[in-house]
């Protein structure tokens, strides 16, 4: 009898002491049992190890926080960088400031994080000043690849006690993915497309290359990249290339950051006899979509996909 | 060698006229200068007080970079936390870790290595300008800063892993970067057995733009890392910590010693190259060294501050000015007014838009320019 009781009490003594101890954190959603730590090692080939999920999360980079909010866990989000800027409530937590040149190590300590999410576009030496403060820190991929950012979404499940969360967000993404490729993977008529990222000198504006991210989303899309003529994955074009090529699409990566417009483009000296001028097919598109290695990439690639086969994808 | 106005001796004139006593008697000299007045032999008034002041500027300095930043922490409990720490007598006290951890990790070791950073950059300055006799001359004139970006940015483009050893390669990259240039510089500009002030400046110019050029064709061409080899020369190491403070300090200490040994030698050296010779001078042994000890201190130091300009310039400037320029007193004084100077240029840099840093090299320009022309204009007088 004694035995049988004590056990469950035993077991309701350790709850109650446990709300006790933490009675700051309210975890709102229902977060799996952790019992054992959680260790990973992140793109840097750190070991990160966090005894329990992570309940004050700061985020160093947009596809990290884009991450945080798509696994539901948008609320843990103590801190962010100035460029995590979606979804919305992403701009009321707090702004650690930017990353260059330096990452504030006071502002991130005092916001005292139990998990802070690092980026492959992070300076590793400021994961380093962190780390040697004592806070965790992950570093997630600087993708080159979908593989990665399923990998990184599934590390932070992990890390904040969501894995079913990111499992699901990982199977839908990879559905839809699929649902476009179905359609554009026989396709032989795949028009030439340029990726325009920044037109600063747009007499040689920066597109992607071959084996790039957005190389490999204009391939799935169901396009013929015309950056594939170089070797390097991010470069400037040559005007002379550009009207060889001669592309039927052209896309203003550059209208996020640089404001390019189609009437800019068509103002353009000798960008006038380019095919995707003379037709209007010059469009707008949000490079966040495309440069952010987060959940909105399946939107990036189903956004380009419309743009590029308008009669498949209506 | 002659002042552009007789009434405004260069500093040239002062050195010929405090060595007229003795080894100099039977050398010509001009005839202008047994017109220059008796005062201009003396130490400037100001110049016994400079030491006080800097050494109060640099106390100040340090209180102040540790007590401010962009969490608060009040002044009290700064002190509180800094005599407990000195003291012999553990005491505890009942503040929040997070302030021991803001005070002894993130700030003081920030605020040492501004310091010595400031002090190398600054001490390297005022030799490179005795040394050359050019008052444009900066810690960076033979061709360490380029060294050191190309260095900096080939080891961040190799991608080494940041665990272990990795984590000093890029200061270890810019340190080797910045030595090994100067002595191809050095190496170049030697015609015979000499080492003309002229071909050694023409020498750091084609060097350091080659240097440059290789950077950014390196930098474009690994857009990976072109982030952190930015934010290297943007702001130096972002590692952090006392280690950086630990690997600076004896190159800055040995530096200074060997440059405060030169001293003499230095103000000799202010005549002109052929007269410091005839009083027994080896000039060609003196500009190596002084070079040597100048470039090491500098590397060192741009190794994990970065490419930080202006201070060398301004603040041996500022000094020499106020204090007179004998080099006795000039390189300490200019490592002392260094360290203070950058210790509240970095303060600056990382409040004003706190949490956003500021590169601290635009507040020593932002700072240091203006600061600079009020001192030309106030003290209308050529001291070079």
């Amino acid at each position: 009898m004694f035995r049988k009781l004590f056990f469950p009490a035993l077991l309701a003594l350790s709850v109650l002491l446990g709300a006790c101890a933490a009675p700051a954190a309210l975890p709102t959603a229902t977060v799996e049992p952790a019992l054992e730590p959680i260790t990973l090692t992140d793109s840097l080939g750190r070991e990160v190890t966090l005894a329990a999920p992570a309940q004050r999360i700061i985020s160093l980079a947009p596809s990290n926080t884009e991450i945080v909010f798509a696994l539901g866990v948008g609320d843990k989000l103590v801190g962010r960088d100035d460029f995590s800027d979606y979804p919305a409530e992403a701009l009321k937590v707090q702004s650690i400031g930017s990353l260059y040149p330096k990452v504030n190590p006071e502002v991130i300590l005092a916001l005292k994080p139990d998990l802070v999410l690092a980026a492959g576009i992070t300076n590793p030496d400021d994961v380093t000043a962190l780390a040697k403060l004592g806070l965790t820190v992950y570093t997630t991929h600087n993708a080159t690849g979908l593989a990665d950012i399923y990998s990184d979404i599934l590390a932070v499940g992990r890390l904040t006690g969501h894995s079913a969360d990111a499992e699901k967000l990982v199977a839908d993404m990879q559905a839809r993915i699929e649902a476009v490729t179905a359609r554009t993977a026989a396709l032989t008529d795949k028009p030439k497309v340029f990726y325009e990222i920044d037109a600063t000198d747009p007499a040689k504006p920066y597109t992607a290359g071959p084996g790039s991210f957005i190389d490999q989303l204009l391939t799935l899309a169901g396009a013929t990249n015309v950056g594939n003529v170089s070797t390097e994955q991010y470069f400037q074009i040559s005007l002379e290339e550009l009207v060889a090529q001669d592309p039927a699409i052209i896309l203003l990566g550059s209208f996020t950051y640089g404001g390019q417009t189609p009437e800019l483009v068509k103002a353009r000296v000798g960008w006038d006899k380019i095919a995707a001028v003379e037709n209007d097919a010059v469009y707008i598109f949000d490079d966040n979509l495309v440069s952010r290695p987060g959940p909105r990439v399946v939107v990036g690639l189903e956004t380009l996909a419309k743009l590029i086969q308008p009669e498949l994808f209506k | 060698m002659s002042s552009p106005h007789p009434l405004t001796p260069s500093p040239v004139q002062e050195v010929r006229e405090r060595e007229r006593g003795d080894d100099l008697q039977q050398t010509p000299l001009d005839a202008r200068l047994a017109s220059v007045p008796e005062e201009v032999f003396r130490p400037r008034p100001m110049a016994r007080a400079l030491f006080g002041l800097c050494l109060a500027a640099l106390l100040f300095a340090v209180l102040l970079g540790v007590s401010v930043g962009a969490v608060s922490i009040p002044v009290t409990t700064v002190a509180h936390l800094l005599l407990a720490r000195l003291s012999p007598f553990p005491a505890t006290l009942n503040y929040p870790e997070m302030f021991s951890t803001i005070l002894f990790d993130i700030r003081l070791p920030r605020v040492a290595l501004m310091g010595l950073t400031g002090a190398a950059l600054s001490a390297a300055g005022a030799t490179y300008q005795g040394l050359f006799r050019n008052p444009l001359a900066d810690p960076y004139l033979v061709g360490v800063a380029s060294g050191a970006g190309l260095g900096a940015t080939i080891i961040i483009s190799m991608g080494l892993p940041v665990t272990g050893l990795g984590l000093m390669a890029v200061p270890v990259g810019a340190f080797l970067g910045g030595v090994l240039t100067v002595g191809l510089v050095v190496m170049m500009a030697q015609v015979g057995r000499t080492t003309p002030v002229t071909t050694l400046l023409l020498a750091g110019v084609a060097v350091g733009s080659f240097a440059t050029a290789i950077t950014t064709f390196w930098m474009l061409r690994s857009p990976d890392g072109m982030r952190r080899a930015f934010s290297w020369l943007l702001g130096g190491y972002a590692g952090g910590g006392w280690q950086p403070v630990w690997i600076v300090l004896p190159y800055l200490a040995v530096g200074l010693i060997v440059l405060q040994l030169n001293t003499r030698a230095l103000n000799v050296l202010q005549l002109d190259e052929e007269q410091a010779r005839q009083l027994g001078l080896n000039v060609n042994r003196l500009k190596l060294i002084l070079v040597g000890a100048a470039t090491l201190m500098t590397a060192a130091a741009v190794s994990f501050g970065g490419l930080i300009g202006f201070v060398g310039l301004v603040v041996p400037h500022a000094l020499r000015m106020l204090g007179g320029p004998d080099y006795r007193r000039l390189i300490p004084l200019s490592a002392l007014g260094g360290a203070a100077f950058l210790i509240l240029a970095d303060l600056i840099a990382r409040t004003m838009f706190a949490p956003q840093e500021l590169p601290v090299g635009v507040i020593t320009a932002l700072t240091g320019a203006p600061f600079f022309i009020l001192l030309l204009r106030r003290l209308k007088r050529s001291v070079f």
